[in-house]
């Protein structure tokens, strides 16, 4: 029993340090002083500023648009190398598909760099961004639509196709809708990893397209002023209610991203 | 197409009925095999593969006058006239400078991996022990603070640990007490090992609570009917048993961490600068893109290496339980 | 399925939502940060009927660097003579139509026609600043410590009294050239062996210093976190004004070191891969009037080359060293010129070793 209360004592003062920081963010974010470096009073004023902050609002749809985007190819991508993974055993498609999940963004984002400018001498912006993305996302889908696949009981499939099923149609009626769950938990994630990402958009963004984290970088870097709080607020608000939303249309979902 | 290529293979084996279907399947599942595989496989060969051999060819390149790489076959370079060099690789080890960041750097990851690793278990027996209605719940808490940027989650302990935060006040008082001097906890080495590991902390829990949840009861049980003390149940037990959680969850911390800039970038002072703030630096001050490039490679055979050990052990741990 | 469907449309109505409304051309500045004030920015706006968006850096390097890893489509850019040079050496830079810039007689001939480019082809000055120390006025006098010389931010006998208070600039070329000042060399000195002995100053003052910034300090020394800091005039006379108006209990001074300093130089040119020349050139012009460039000094604390902007100015102001020098200051000002990419390479380990040891 004492051991029980001492791994609850452990535990809740881990949630703590987990939650403590962020909930002094949002407090901060109704402080009524410019320098927000101690409380002086509330106020609503910076939630006025930010939705006035033209720079912000557009960061705001770069990066929707850019994680929108990267997240349904990614998910196209990464469903197909999944099941091929799954299905075909091939050699280097692993490797290609979970290196750029495991290992340190920079490498990613500075090699992106290198070969965006040096061989393709592509205008850095959206589309560099978008590709980068995709890169990096194609991984996280693939790893929890291959994980879906390979639960799965391979007589159904091969049912189907002893049925006469074509493959077309083994895929869209049997196939696809066991491995909905993956696909949309792999969908949600890459669409958080998308908007969540700093490093490897900070290499590949070019001039007048920046995204909110590029933003709050430059602000946190620069001048820090409770806006920066007040986005990150709502910005909390909204991925919690993406992923209240995502835990009513695909319970399952969550366990995968686990 | 694949339709008319099987019709031909049944008009040539009229009499084995069984071989055209045979080949029909195999036909038709290589082309299944080719559409499937290809659109992914293409795309990161381009855009991944690629730009990695790139960054190989461009550490042995001379940095151009302005930033970038100089062109091939530069007159520039007396000596050369294909304009590749080794130079940049004999530079990183003419000073023992590098070499020490980089071992800087492991110290720092292998610090936080401790931390997350003791931070982390006991939250993670917890919630494996918990009744299985609750786990889902403790789980997505842990993973909630993902949800927020993770500018933002570094962020907060600038202002946690600013030198007139509440936090700062308390504990330059308690040190007050004992006579010490305040100290400033912003911008320092202990910051940044807040922010790794803030940052870096579900990583270590999730690894470790899916393996945990795994783990047989009974033989807790049977551990302790062999009059087995709570301590000697974990040790023997628990702890064994969950190593390959631990390995996964230590490669999962310790990697990313290597090559971390943001964290030192915004919490370190004056001395934190790890390899990730290095390259970054090659790149977006000092316009040394070949350089900046040796150093990637040198970090991506770290990161090589340290995959390979962690993966050892789990295997030789597998073995073990 | 049709939850699915549901979720993509739902996902589909953010982003419309999400879309701002964003209306007419718009002005792609690269600027200092804290160079030019959000009133200027938006009188110039109403002026054009146009948007202005601005990125910032705090260090030449940083600007080029970017410029080399592909930054393309801004229409101005702000940099300090030797960067105007490396970027008209790389042929990065449109050449200026003088017909368009009917307010480039403005100029005081002082600041025309100077090494980095001949007869301005591409660059019309627009302020400069001056790189020297600032500090809380009541602490330091408190503490004894004198501000009228660099050895307040490179000898330990001063920096043990603010320990953990003081911040340099996260520069490599501004602080080497602060240490080869203090040493008695140019700014410009490239003998490695000077630059080892600036080094060795450096690495002994370090274990004082709080942060090299570049940026924050100017928030920092107001809320009262920093009390000296080697930082950029503009800069300070900001945390001066701020620290006025937060009603903070100490005051912000700034003052030329004894032994010279690094004098800047910033002039507007137009990048090549900009998309809006004509409105370039009309913020170049709008930016020449003697009052919108007046509003540089009054507002943002930098010296000002242009004539026309003289009787607008705050007299007060006009008579701050720090700001203005007079003839006697300005013989101890040096400007700053480009390295070759084996110097700075050299410069750059020298710069790591300074920020691990």
């Amino acid at each position: 029993m004492r051991r029980g209360l001492s791994l609850w004592i452990a535990a809740v003062l881990v949630y703590l340090f987990l939650y403590v920081p962020l909930l002094i963010v949002v407090v901060y974010s109704f402080n009524d002083s410019r320098l927000n470096a101690e409380w002086v009073g509330f106020t609503l004023h910076w939630y006025h500023v930010l939705f006035n902050d033209g720079d912000m609002l557009q960061a705001w749809a770069n990066s929707l648009i850019i994680a929108c985007t990267a997240s349904i190819v990614a998910t196209v991508l990464g469903t197909m190398a999944g099941i091929a993974m799954h299905r075909y055993r091939p050699k280097l498609l692993p490797f290609m598909v979970l290196t750029p999940v495991a290992m340190p963004s920079i490498l990613l984002g500075v090699s992106l760099l290198l070969f965006f400018i040096q061989v393709l001498n592509l205008t850095l912006g959206m589309l560099s961004i978008i590709i980068a993305h995709i890169t990096f996302c194609i991984g996280f889908v693939a790893i929890v639509v291959h994980a879906r696949v390979a639960g799965m009981d391979d007589s159904l499939f091969e049912a189907a196709r002893d049925l006469g099923a074509t493959p077309w149609r083994t895929f869209r009626l049997v196939t696809f809708p066991l491995i909905l769950p993956g696909v949309i938990a792999g969908l949600l994630m890459s669409f958080t990893m998308s908007i969540d990402d700093f490093v490897i958009t900070f290499f590949t963004a070019g001039v007048g397209v920046s995204t909110l984290p590029l933003q709050i970088y430059s602000m946190i870097k620069i001048a820090v002023t409770p806006e920066v709080n007040a986005v990150s607020t709502l910005l909390m608000l909204i991925t919690l209610t993406l992923i209240v939303v995502a835990s009513r249309f695909a319970p399952d979902a969550l366990r995968g991203k686990a | 197409m694949s339709d008319a290529r099987p019709a031909q293979a049944a008009a040539a084996a009229p009499c084995d009925a069984a071989r055209p279907f045979a080949t029909v399947q195999r036909t038709r599942r290589n082309v299944v095999k080719w559409i499937v595989t290809a659109p992914p496989f293409l795309f990161l060969l381009v855009f991944f593969l690629l730009p990695s051999l790139i960054m190989v060819l461009a550490s042995f390149r001379y940095p151009g006058e302005y930033g970038g790489l100089a062109p091939l076959g530069a007159a520039t370079h007396p000596g050369t006239d294909h304009g590749l060099t080794v130079e940049t690789y004999q530079f990183f080890f003419s000073s023992f400078i590098y070499t020490e960041i980089f071992i800087k750097s492991f110290i720092v990851a292998l610090a936080t991996t401790l931390i997350c690793l003791v931070m982390a278990y006991p939250l993670a027996i917890l919630i494996a022990r918990s009744p299985r209605r609750h786990r889902d719940l403790m789980v997505l808490l842990v993973i909630l603070p993902f949800a927020s940027n993770f500018l933002i989650r570094v962020y907060a302990w600038m202002i946690i640990l600013g030198p007139q935060s509440a936090f700062s006040h308390f504990v330059n008082s308690v040190l007050g007490v004992f006579g010490a001097g305040p100290v400033t906890m912003l911008f320092s080495p202990f910051a940044v090992l807040c922010g790794m590991v803030y940052v870096h902390l579900p990583f270590m829990v999730l690894p470790l609570y899916t393996n945990l949840e795994k783990h047989d009861p009974v033989l807790l049980d049977a551990a302790q009917d062999l009059g087995a003390g709570s301590w000697q149940r974990f040790w023997r037990v628990t702890f064994p048993l969950s190593l390959p959680g631990i390995f996964s969850g230590a490669a999962l911390v310790f990697i990313p961490v290597l090559g971390i800039f943001v964290i030192p970038d915004i919490l370190g002072g004056t001395r934190d600068i790890l390899i990730g703030n290095l390259i970054e630096n090659q790149f977006l001050t000092t316009r040394d893109w070949p350089f900046g490039s040796t150093l990637s490679i040198m970090l991506t055979l770290c990161v090589l290496a340290t995959a390979g050990f962690a993966a050892w052990l789990a295997r030789i741990g597998a073995r073990r339980a | 399925m049709r939850r699915l469907g549901t979720l993509l449309c739902a996902v589909a109505l953010c982003l419309l939502a999400a879309a701002p409304a964003v209306a007419g051309t718009t002005l792609y500045l690269y600027n200092w940060n804290n160079y030019i004030s959000q009133s200027t920015i938006r009188q110039f706006e109403q002026f054009c009927s146009c948007n202005v968006h601005q990125d910032y850096y705090g260090d030449n390097e940083e600007m080029l660097a970017k410029l080399a890893a592909g930054a393309t489509g801004y229409d101005i850019i702000v940099p300090t003579q030797f960067a105007v040079s490396a970027l008209i050496k790389q042929g990065k830079l449109r050449p200026l139509d003088k017909s368009l810039l009917p307010n480039f007689r403005n100029l005081d001939s002082r600041y025309l026609d100077h090494w980095f480019d001949p007869g301005n082809q591409y660059s019309v000055p627009y302020a400069f600043t001056i790189t020297l120390i600032g500090y809380n006025v009541q602490k330091m006098r408190q503490l004894g410590i004198p501000t009228d010389t660099w050895a307040a931010i490179f000898e330990p006998k001063y920096l043990k009294k603010v320990k953990g208070r003081v911040t340099v600039l996260d520069s490599q070329r501004e602080l080497m050239a602060a240490a080869l000042k203090y040493l008695g060399y140019s700014v410009n000195d490239t003998n490695e062996m000077h630059w080892r002995q600036a080094e060795d100053v450096i690495l002994r003052a370090k274990p004082y210093w709080a942060a090299f910034n570049a940026q924050s300090y100017i928030r920092e020394m107001t809320i009262g976190n920093i009390w000296l800091a080697h930082g950029y005039s503009n800069d300070f006379f900001q945390a001066a004004q701020d620290a006025r108006r937060a009603k903070r209990p100490f005051t912000i001074s700034y003052t030329v070191p004894k032994e010279g300093a690094v004098i800047a130089l910033d002039s507007m040119v137009l990048d090549k891969t900009g998309r809006h020349p004509k409105l370039a050139h009309q913020f170049i012009n709008f930016m020449l009037a003697g009052k919108h460039s007046s509003e540089l000094t009054n507002l943002i604390g930098s010296g000002n080359p242009n004539q026309a902007a003289r009787p607008y100015i705050d007299p007060q102001i006009a008579a701050n060293p720090a700001i203005f020098p007079t003839p006697e200051v300005l013989t101890r000002l040096e400007y700053m010129k480009d390295l070759d990419h084996r110097q700075r390479r050299t410069l750059s380990r020298i710069w790591t070793e300074i920020k691990v040891r």
